[in-house]
């Protein structure tokens, strides 16, 4: 490497001295031309420029703060109390890491949204449908059975009375837990939920007569619906 | 006693006969099926066209061509294919040199009980020939409209669209159809039985023996019965709320049409019917609420990807709707 760097300094050095006097002797030769042109001075005039440095778009002093609205100075305290609460060192730490894990959390989302998961298992039965429940006109439980059933016959009105016999007779069948009532099962579902084979076919019997009143709208007279009655009594003697 | 107590408005004797005429019939020959069988009865007594969807080898097209063959009423089969023209179910105008005129000869869609096989095996073109027809009971030709005759029924047969060389149906068409029903694999003892009947010959000769049993007299009758069924208004309501659910609900993006409420109330009429009663009761909506709800409606893809059915969500909807009573 030595040898390398000896050579070329050795060489290398006189070549380019060599170079500098070649140009040297050329510069000689050349003529050098001057721009001779007589360079005009223009000035100012002091008038104009008195004008404009009195005009306020040249006036560069720092202008005045505008006065703050009330609607400013709300959000000027908010961010202050802000920056004071994150500056805290106790209560600045907890937000961090609350805006960390914010943050996590909503990647998390994102990404488990953008794959398609459905994100309703944390909570309840994925497949499950959401159908708006309305309550029911009549709760078996809170119906004052005796009084409302005496004001439909009073009323002549058999098939309302059938109606709240019938609902009755659920009342109790639910109350001795024969059945387990929801007002969105059906009179059979219940029929089916009685094990006894009596019972059943008792009651397989009132809910026969309740459609054919109810849903049928036949119409009964005081005589027969003395006879409805009877049958619905016995069931619920039977049952108690 | 309840006769005693309730007395008969509705004269249901000759609808119920006949009912169990037609079901006699056909259970002799098909074997389990009863749920498919008696829907198929509904829809005849409802006015209604009926799809069956099931695997190849059900009995879809034997249950059609018996009901047919129940009924004293004139037949006719379209095979569905994938080349089939509007023309070749409707008719054509053809050129009669003779009288140079166009004269219209009518196509196999002129009939009372037609059997459309393989219904989804024809694209979307040749579907559309049958809406005015299944909704409007007529065809209308070069500006000339043709009236059906009554009773006129279309019996639709076709393969899950999961098979191959099927088209999915149109929503307008499948909204025509009054139920659809999807065929189930027989159990295992049935199956047995099929194969005895089978290598005993019986099935030809049964299938041969059967009769008409129903004249187009006694269905129109019986028609006229159902249609004047009593339905306690709460039991309208209640149709038209699980319809109404329909539209509203989170899992599909197709809700069903006023026309499937009215289906649902018709048909829930002729399910009473047959079950000897002049009025309509909650268990009757019910149970006709899937047939009629189900191809009517379409689920948003991630459900369908879950795994859930139409069906299952008229259960869902059904479960959690009041009962009223």
């Amino acid at each position: 490497m030595r040898l390398l760097l000896f050579i070329f300094l050795f060489f290398g050095v006189p070549q380019v001295h060599a170079e500098a006097g070649a140009m040297d002797s050329t510069a000689k030769k050349m003529e050098v031309r001057l721009d001779m042109t007589k360079v005009e001075l223009r000035k100012i005039d002091k008038n104009k420029l008195s004008t404009y440095s009195k005009e306020a778009d040249f006036i560069y002093d720092d202008a005045p703060a505008p006065e703050l609205s009330l609607w400013d100075r709300f959000w000027k305290w908010f961010w202050d109390m802000i920056n004071q609460i994150l500056r805290n060192k106790v209560s600045g730490g907890a937000i961090k890491y609350f805006v960390i894990v914010a943050l996590i959390a909503l990647v998390v989302f994102i990404v488990l949204k953008i794959a398609g998961a459905d994100l309703k298992i944390f909570s309840r039965k994925s497949k499950e449908v959401e159908v708006p429940y309305s309550e029911s006109d009549d709760n078996i439980h809170e119906i004052n059975f005796n009084e409302e059933i005496e004001k439909a016959i009073s009323s002549s009105n058999y098939r309302l009375a059938v109606r709240l016999l019938y609902l009755r007779a659920l009342k109790n069948l639910s109350d001795k837990d024969l059945i387990h009532w929801l007002p969105e099962k059906t009179n059979q579902t219940y029929i089916s939920e009685i094990n006894d084979p009596d019972k059943k076919r008792e009651f397989s019997r009132l809910t026969h007569q309740f459609e054919y009143v109810w849903y049928g709208e036949f119409f009964i007279d005081k005589e027969n619906f003395n006879t409805i009655k009877d049958t619905f009594e016995r069931f619920n003697l039977h049952s108690s | 006693m309840e006769p005693e107590i309730f007395n008969e408005r509705t004269d249901l004797t000759e609808l119920n006969q006949a009912v169990d005429q037609i079901r006699q019939s056909l259970s002799s020959i098909i074997i389990g099926q009863k749920e498919t069988i008696d829907f198929l009865i509904a829809a005849l007594l409802a006015d209604g066209h009926i799809l069956l969807e099931g695997v190849p080898g059900v009995a879809k097209t034997l249950s059609a061509k018996l009901v047919a063959k129940s009924i004293d009423a004139s037949f006719s089969r379209i095979q569905f294919t994938p080349d089939l023209m509007p023309s070749d179910v409707l008719g054509t105008s053809v050129f009669d040199p003779r009288s140079s005129s166009f004269e219209y000869r009518k196509g196999p869609i002129f009939g009372h009980i037609i059997l459309v096989d393989e219904i989804n095996r024809a694209p979307a073109k040749t579907q559309s020939a049958l809406f005015e027809v299944m909704e409007e009971r007529q065809i209308t030709v070069d500006g000339h409209t043709y009236p059906m005759d009554e009773p006129f029924m279309v019996l639709a047969t076709q393969n899950p669209i999961e098979q191959e060389g099927t088209y999915r149906l149109p929503e307008a068409q499948l909204d025509r159809f009054l139920f659809k029903i999807e065929v189930k694999y027989p159990t295992l003892e049935e199956e047995i039985i099929i194969l005895q009947n089978q290598h005993q010959q019986k099935l030809e000769v049964e299938i041969n023996a059967v009769k008409a049993v129903l004249s187009i007299d006694k269905i129109k009758k019986c028609r006229a019965i159902i249609k004047a069924l009593h339905v306690e208004p709460k039991l309208i309501e209640y149709a038209a709320r699980i319809t109404h659910e329909t539209r509203n609900n989170k899992s599909l993006y197709l809700g069903a049409s006023p026309r499937a409420s009215l289906a649902m109330i018709n048909s829930a009429k002729a399910i009473a019917a047959m079950q000897g009663r002049d009025f309509v009761t909650p268990e009757d909506i019910i149970k006709v609420a899937a047939p009629v709800l189900a191809h009517r409606i379409m689920l948003t893809p991630d459900k369908e990807m879950e795994g859930l059915t139409p069906a299952d969500v008229v259960a869902q909807i059904i479960q959690k709707l009041e009962i009223p009573r």
